[in-house]
């Protein structure tokens, strides 16, 4: 069993499973650890000599302006070290940030023996950990096909049973929700990447404009095809920086005339807010029921709605600010028009922005530790 | 009644930062070559109006006949810092279906 769930202190983490190993009678079961993703010291040293983090989302370069709010600056690492561990006699592995790509691609290559100079190797185990890692999004959940997926209150857990080829047939327990096919595949091959046919991550270069899916049966798909290049010399950082303070609240307006209703409990709290001098770096009226979701691509509503929500979201300098808002959105209690509804807002959430960058691989050290129950 | 994406293509998207994904999975082969016209750049960001701020790029999979949308600046600041319900743009996928196609 590999995980990241070591989250920021994998060691800690390991020292538990030791700890309930013992207690349950696995003497002797191997815990390893893997850290070395927490690169903070290396960011702010290399940052003070000149370094450029360029903000991989929007080209920023100004790192200088976050710099005193930064909190943490965290490396995905790829499976090196959960390889390792492995070949150390780990039953178990607890790693802090590595990729989540990595936790299959880990046990592939320490299985088969494949090695970093075999880049088509590589990329297949980049792409069977793509269509794996997020779990039953693979097979029926999130899906276009959620309505024919049977039972997904229950649904089952993919699988890839591999070959030493690079070729991989994937399914799903059988009895268990979900539906594992060509088209499922594919939507999971599409979900969360950027140029298809360089898929980035630490431990190769996968092209996804290069697998095929075959239908072998019910809830059987094959996967041919699938290749890489060589790993690339960069990590990706995530450096996350205290970015103010989130005050929001939702309320509900009834028919008759519950949009107007919606859109006067906005005017209410907007003019609140100004009359006492609360200034949100940004705020957002959403409509719930009407452009929630859809945003401009939402058509106006042709019929008259039984109800409609105003969400209020408020970013702000200081928790105290968030808090007004917070305040000032629950009056729409008793200011709303008649047939007005609120939950108690929660309590002001902090924002950590988030700054992902690049670093070079040899400024990342990765320690690989194995306990003993 | 004109037609809508929707009705030749799935979709699905997800994030990462600011930038939403938007797989585009044709129905069948031939509206995969349909949608080679179809999903521009210019058209998909004319439809997102100001909920995409930044470019729009168009990748084609041919191999499973389908498309990677990549929108920029797209989700009010990335999933921790946006004010948006839909943090993560899980609807983003919906929202470009109900594109008009003509």
């Amino acid at each position: 069993m590999l995980t990241d769930a070591g989250g920021a202190n994998p060691l800690a983490g390991a020292k538990k499973v030791v700890e309930i190993a013992q207690r349950n009678g696995y003497q002797g079961m191997k815990v390893g650890v893997v850290t070395g993703d927490d690169v903070l010291d290396q960011v702010m040293r290399m940052h003070a000599d000149g370094f450029v983090f360029e903000n991989l989302d929007n080209g920023d370069t100004e790192f200088e302006l976050i710099k005193d709010r930064v909190v943490a600056a965290n490396a995905y690492i790829g499976s090196d070290g959960m390889i390792e561990a492995l070949a150390g006699g780990s039953d178990m592995v607890v790693a802090g940030r590595v990729s989540d790509n990595a936790m299959y691609v880990a046990p592939l290559m320490h299985e088969f023996g494949w090695t970093f100079d075999q880049p088509d190797k590589v990329g297949a185990a980049v792409t069977i950990g793509h269509l794996l890692e997020c779990a039953a999004l693979m097979n029926g959940s999130l899906s276009n096909f959620w309505a024919e997926a049977g039972d997904t209150w229950n649904i089952g857990f993919p699988f890839a049973d591999v070959s030493e080829d690079g070729t991989a047939i994937f399914s799903k327990l059988p009895g268990t929700g979900g539906l594992v096919t060509e088209m499922t595949l594919k939507e999971q091959l599409v979900y969360e990447i950027a140029d298809p046919s360089r898929y980035l991550m630490p431990d190769g270069i996968a092209d996804f404009t290069k697998p095929h899916f075959q239908q072998l049966g019910k809830d059987v798909v094959k996967a041919t095809g699938m290749t890489g290049i060589k790993r690339p010399d960069t990590l990706k950082v995530c450096v996350g920086y205290m970015d103010g303070w989130i005050g929001e609240a939702i309320a509900m307006f009834s028919w008759p005339n519950a949009r107007e209703k919606a859109e006067k409990g906005a005017e209410i709290v907007r003019r609140r807010l100004d009359s006492l001098g609360v200034k949100p770096i940004d705020i957002s009226y959403e409509l719930m029921g009407v452009n929630t979701l859809h945003g401009p691509t939402a058509p106006e509503p042709k019929c008259e709605p039984n109800e409609v929500g105003l969400r209020i979201a408020a970013r702000c300098n200081t928790r105290e600010e968030a808090d007004i808002v917070r305040r000032e959105a629950l009056h729409l209690w008793t200011l709303g028009g008649v047939g007005s509804a609120i939950l108690p807002p929660g309590r002001p959430r902090p924002v950590i922005g988030l700054w992902p960058t690049l670093i070079p691989r040899s400024e990342v050290h990765i320690d690989v530790d194995v306990l003993t129950a | 009644m004109g037609r809508i994406l929707a009705d030749i293509a799935f979709a699905r998207s997800g994030d990462k930062g600011d930038i939403s994904n938007i797989g585009v999975i044709a129905k069948d082969p031939a509206s995969f070559e349909e949608l080679k016209s179809i999903l521009t750049p210019e058209r998909i960001k004319a439809h997102f109006k100001d909920w995409v701020k930044g470019d729009v790029l168009v990748y084609e999979m041919p191999n499973i006949e389908a498309f990677n949308v990549i929108c920029k600046q797209a989700l009010g600041g990335g999933a921790t810092r946006t004010l948006r319900f839909d943090q993560t743009g899980k609807a983003m996928s919906t929202a470009l279906l109900r594109m008009p196609i003509g």
